[in-house]
């Protein structure tokens, strides 16, 4: 395994078949990302932009067309990577009839995690996200967005994964759960875990990110550091970098 | 410990099944197909009571039909949802983003369901055993045992088909929509109680390709009609060896086992988009 990338995409490209028709769609296109350990890389992008794309094939949920893509030395999908990571899916929607703590369990259980260490591991965790004990003995049916976002962003964190995937962490929250997801991206910082994460909310961005690439058609059409697009650390300056690297992308 | 573990792939394989019975077994909508087989057993007391001295067997034959009909159709639409509904609410991105192989979430979700099916067959087994013994003029330990002996091991038989119909549902849930899934095993199901029906009719036919079909069809599908006539005999209190029960259950988990091969093989080939 490589010492210095935890996540390296050489030529990514992936092409989706509608299934009645067979027409192909291409929505990612040579793809060349590396991202450092303990580095926090912000993808942003339009919609349709392949962002989502990006993240399911580094998680495994798809596979690339051409190119590879790496996360921790391994092919991404393989199971050792697999162990290692934490993945929140966009709008997360749990189990009906199952309680959080039932939940978070059930995922601890996927990695072998003993009973003693899952307990502790899943009292920890909710305490983290901020959901109560009453909360998490709720079926999860009768959850809010904010409280779903929470305990998806709990269960991505227990098997204390190296790098963490997070589609749109933001999306849904109010001003006061964006605050907390934000505090709960800093610790995980000074842990020094590798995050990767969707966003619209470039604010949350700019404050958060190291680095942050764009996507546009499948391209990255560009990538920077946080602390080159911006010295004062308002986001405006990072708006109007996307803008421009979306516009000039759009008119060639 | 690697998931290649013989030890860590059970736990898995548990974590998922419990997972899968709890969600299953905390659906009310559940409870009123089990409350509609318990009101067909009760009426079948009624029906019993019509007939000149063939209450027993009536109660019996109607009660047994009532746990096969309704446990079928929990089983399919169970089944055929099975992995649609992970899909759906993409809960199933949770599961595939851990270090999990396609034959482990399969083993889960079949076995989770499968016990979620034996709960509720027994639980209408005993009710039905229940109300056998209430026929009975005789209501001591030894008539209740007599109710249990005559009404149980066919209602395991019932069972069995049932873990066929879970498994082929499993399989169609794979890669059809649910409505698609419901049609292929519905048809399944009954093409592999007409198969012998079939079978006949394609040697008295004059068509040599029918009657070839028919033969192919008859020996690829289960014999769900003969396990049906096992189970009748079983209820008439007519001695079924034990080597014929051992050969029933080992041809429908053959079958079982095949299907849920299939069913991991494409799960492990899907992406999800």
């Amino acid at each position: 395994m490589t010492d210095e990338a935890a996540i390296a995409a050489s030529n990514l490209t992936k092409d989706l078949v509608s299934s009645f028709l067979r027409k192909k769609t291409r929505v990612l296109e040579n793809l060349n990302l590396t991202i450092n350990r303990n580095e926090t890389f912000g993808l942003l992008g339009p919609n349709g932009a392949g962002k989502t794309t990006t993240l399911k094939i580094f998680v495994g949920l798809m596979r690339p067309t051409a190119g590879q893509a790496l996360v921790l030395g391994a092919p991404a999908g393989d199971p050792k990577a697999l162990s290692r990571i934490g993945f929140l899916p966009e709008n997360p929607y749990f189990y009906s009839y199952l309680t959080g703590r039932e939940f978070m369990e059930f995922v601890a259980s996927l990695f072998g995690l003993s009973r003693a260490v899952r307990k502790d591991r899943c009292n920890e965790l909710l305490e983290t996200v901020c959901l109560s004990r009453a909360d998490a003995d709720k079926p999860m049916g009768k959850y809010s967005k904010g409280m779903l976002q929470r305990l998806g962003i709990a269960q991505s964190l227990i098997n204390d994964p190296d790098i963490l995937f997070w589609d749109e962490p933001m999306s849904g929250l109010d001003p006061i759960g964006r605050r907390d997801v934000r505090a709960i991206l800093s610790r995980l910082k000074e842990q020094k875990k590798t995050i990767f994460f969707n966003s619209h909310l470039l604010p949350d961005v700019n404050e958060v990110c190291d680095r942050v690439g764009i996507l546009n058609h499948g391209k990255l059409v560009a990538a920077e550091k946080i602390s080159a697009i911006s010295s004062s650390g308002n986001y405006k300056a990072l708006e109007e970098y996307f803008l421009q690297a979306v516009c000039d992308t759009t008119q060639t | 410990m690697p998931m290649s573990s013989p030890i860590r792939a059970l736990e898995a394989v548990f974590a998922l099944a419990l997972n899968t019975f709890r969600e299953t077994v905390r659906d009310k909508i559940l409870y009123s197909f089990v409350l509609f087989a318990f009101l067909i057993s009760w009426m079948s007391m009624l029906l019993g009571s019509l007939s000149v001295g063939q209450d027993a067997r009536i109660l019996q034959d109607v009660g047994l039909t009532a746990i096969s009909f309704v446990g079928g159709i929990i089983a399919l639409f169970a089944g055929t949802n099975l992995v649609y509904k992970e899909l759906e609410r993409r809960t199933i991105y949770v599961i595939f983003t851990k270090p999990l192989r396609g034959w482990h979430f399969i083993a889960g979700k079949f076995l989770g369901l499968s016990a979620c099916i034996l709960l509720i067959v027994i639980a209408m087994g005993l009710f039905l055993s229940f109300l056998v013994l209430l026929n009975y003029s005789d209501h001591s330990l030894a008539a209740l045992n007599a109710a249990l002996i005559s009404v149980m091991p066919p209602v395991m038989l019932v069972f069995l088909e049932l873990l066929f119909i879970i498994a082929i549902a499993t399989f169609f849930s794979t890669f059809a929509s649910p409505l698609m899934s419901v049609l292929y095993t519905l048809s399944l199901w009954l093409i592999g109680h007409l198969g012998d029906s079939l079978r006949q009719l394609g040697q008295l036919s004059q068509n040599g390709a029918f009657a070839k079909f028919s033969e192919i069809v008859y020996f690829i599908l289960p014999d769900l009609a003969g396990l049906t006539r096992i189970r009748s005999s079983l209820m008439y209190n007519r001695n079924v060896s034990p080597e014929v029960i051992a050969y029933i259950t080992c041809y429908v988990f053959a079958y079982v086992l095949i299907l849920l091969v299939l069913a991991s093989m494409v799960t492990d080939r899907r992406e999800f988009q």
